[in-house]
């Protein structure tokens, strides 16, 4: 099925940990376990040093908003319906991600916000992480 | 390796056409050899299709020899599409260059097209979005609008530009793209006018961002020795620069300092032997007006944050520092992807030829560049060119 949301389970990818995880609450990503890069998005092989030894850690679920914006005009297919939503950047663990920012309109928000992780499930099972504000 | 020159280019109006994907190849290809003169098409040993994403937005796909096809074209040399994104044309450019002058061909076609507006708009904006890491940054809703919104925004935080700012960047590019007949925009803005208009994201408005557009250009490369023969007025690629760094948002090198375009601005000034003071003309690809602002710093016109005042000081207009899009830009001509970086090198060539508006016109130009940038602004690519041979 083509969507914007990748397939996660065990025979389309070799990191359906990462959903699994996410699943539980927990997002992760890879790290690799002989040069110590921290990979995002996750990973099968090193991208620094070409290693497969990679482990899996969290990165934790709280964030800070780097940056965001509001989706109003120019949605794709599969957001038109959504329309106006947030979008932004999230500093977590020392990456940088972008994530739906739910629950909140621009207005509402500035720079440096700390922000809480929320899984969202499809209607197929499959899940995905968004961010939402801590008050 | 030997010296390459381009003989001539033709190109199509650009804008929301009434004209489809193989209509607009067509009718480039035919402006492009009827610019040239003693050259018809079973001359050409070689030709480069720069095309983004006819597979989304046409539902074509293995298009070079389509495109052959229908321009009477039989390729014996090098056959092949381009793909970069919105670099996908000068992509084509250079794999015509690199093949004409290690001697692989002899007569090359770069030739780009793209058709953007299908029946449904929101169709081309899914397309747009895979364009950033679809299952990782696509996926949150970063077409290119919210991308550079948000960059827009980190560099007002970071440096205090301001939205007047950015909206003279528009107010420039509608400018001159009103004195451009193949502009898909050709009327003039005003900074109160784009700050008015709708707001796509924050702080965004529909006049700080490019048009989505249809449209086709071409150009034909032939080894300098012999660019006398087809024309009077031949123009040379004399140096180029290219760099990416990382593709996920999470990888670039930084949001507000385009690194790779400044690697890639300090290599094209290197192998063209010149420096950024030659520059008179600088075509660029400004897809938002933030871009344009970041591309004066990332060529290092000014300093690192100071885009906004640059503009301001009317720096980037004819008669200022360097004449930044004399055509009109992406923001005013237009932006059919694979087609765009051939747009503003036919630009180029017109400007030496003398051959454009008096309004917009840049005297006495001896240097162009043409700057294109793809995906979350982690790759850019240049090209300078020359009237003469150096």
């Amino acid at each position: 099925m083509l969507d914007f949301y990748p397939l996660q389970d065990e025979k389309s990818t070799r990191i359906s940990q990462f959903f699994k995880n996410l699943k539980e609450g927990r997002l992760t990503t890879t790290k690799c376990k002989k040069c110590g890069k921290l990979l995002w998005p996750p990973r099968i092989i090193c991208s620094e040093c070409l290693s497969d030894e990679l482990e899996w850690v969290d990165l934790g679920i709280v964030g800070e908003l780097y940056g965001f914006t509001e989706v109003r005009l120019g949605a794709p297919l599969g957001f038109v319906d959504d329309v106006p939503f947030c979008v932004g950047l999230v500093k977590i663990s020392g990456l940088l991600i972008s994530a739906r920012i739910d629950d909140a309109k621009y207005e509402d928000l500035k720079i440096g916000d700390k922000v809480g992780l929320k899984i969202v499930e499809l209607e197929d099972g499959r899940v995905f992480y968004r961010f939402t504000p801590m008050k | 390796m030997r010296e390459v020159a381009v003989v001539g280019g033709g190109a199509t109006k650009a804008g929301r056409r009434e004209a489809s994907w193989k209509d607009l190849v067509q009718e480039a290809g035919k402006a492009m050899f009827e610019d040239v003169e003693n050259l018809s098409p079973k001359d050409v040993d070689s030709i480069f299709v720069g095309a983004a994403q006819p597979e989304r937005f046409t539902f074509l796909s293995y298009v070079a020899p389509m495109v052959a096809e229908h321009l009477g074209i039989t390729p014996r040399k090098v056959v092949a599409r381009t793909e970069l994104a919105c670099v996908s044309g000068q992509a084509a450019i250079r794999y015509a260059w690199s093949c004409v002058a290690t001697g692989m061909s002899d007569i090359a076609v770069a030739i780009g097209v793209e058709k953007m507006y299908p029946p449904d708009m929101a169709e081309a904006q899914t397309s747009m979005a895979c364009v950033l890491d679809r299952e990782w940054d696509g996926v949150n809703c970063f077409p290119a609008p919210p991308f550079f919104a948000i960059t827009a925004q980190r560099h007002m935080y970071e440096f205090g530009t301001t939205k007047e700012q950015m909206a003279l960047v528009s107010v420039k590019s509608h400018h001159y793209s009103s004195m451009n007949p193949i502009a898909h925009l050709q009327k003039e803005v005003t900074v109160e006018a784009v700050l008015k208009s709708p707001v796509v994201a924050p702080p965004l408005n529909l006049f700080d961002c490019c048009p989505m557009s249809d449209g086709a250009a071409g150009i034909i490369l032939v080894p300098a020795e012999d660019a006398k023969k087809y024309t009077d007025t031949p123009m040379y690629p004399i140096g180029s620069g290219q760099c990416a760094i990382g593709n996920v948002i999470n990888n670039l090198a930084s949001l507000t300092e385009w690194i790779p375009l400044k690697l890639a601005a300090r290599e094209a000034f290197r192998t063209a032997k010149i420096t950024k003071d030659d520059v008179d003309i600088a075509e660029v690809h400004d897809c938002f007006t933030i871009a344009e602002i970041m591309e004066y710093e990332g060529l290092e016109l000014c300093e690192k944050g100071k885009g906004g005042k640059f503009i301001e000081d009317g720096e980037p207009y004819i008669g200022g520092k360097v004449a930044v899009n004399p055509s009109g830009g992406i923001m005013g001509c237009g932006h059919p992807l694979g087609a765009t970086s051939i747009y503003h090198t036919i630009e180029i060539l017109e400007q030496f030829r003398g051959d454009v508006h008096k309004g917009r016109y840049v005297s006495d130009a001896e240097i162009g560049i043409q700057h294109s940038l793809s995906g979350a602004a982690n790759q850019h690519s240049i090209i300078v060119y020359s009237r003469g041979l150096r």
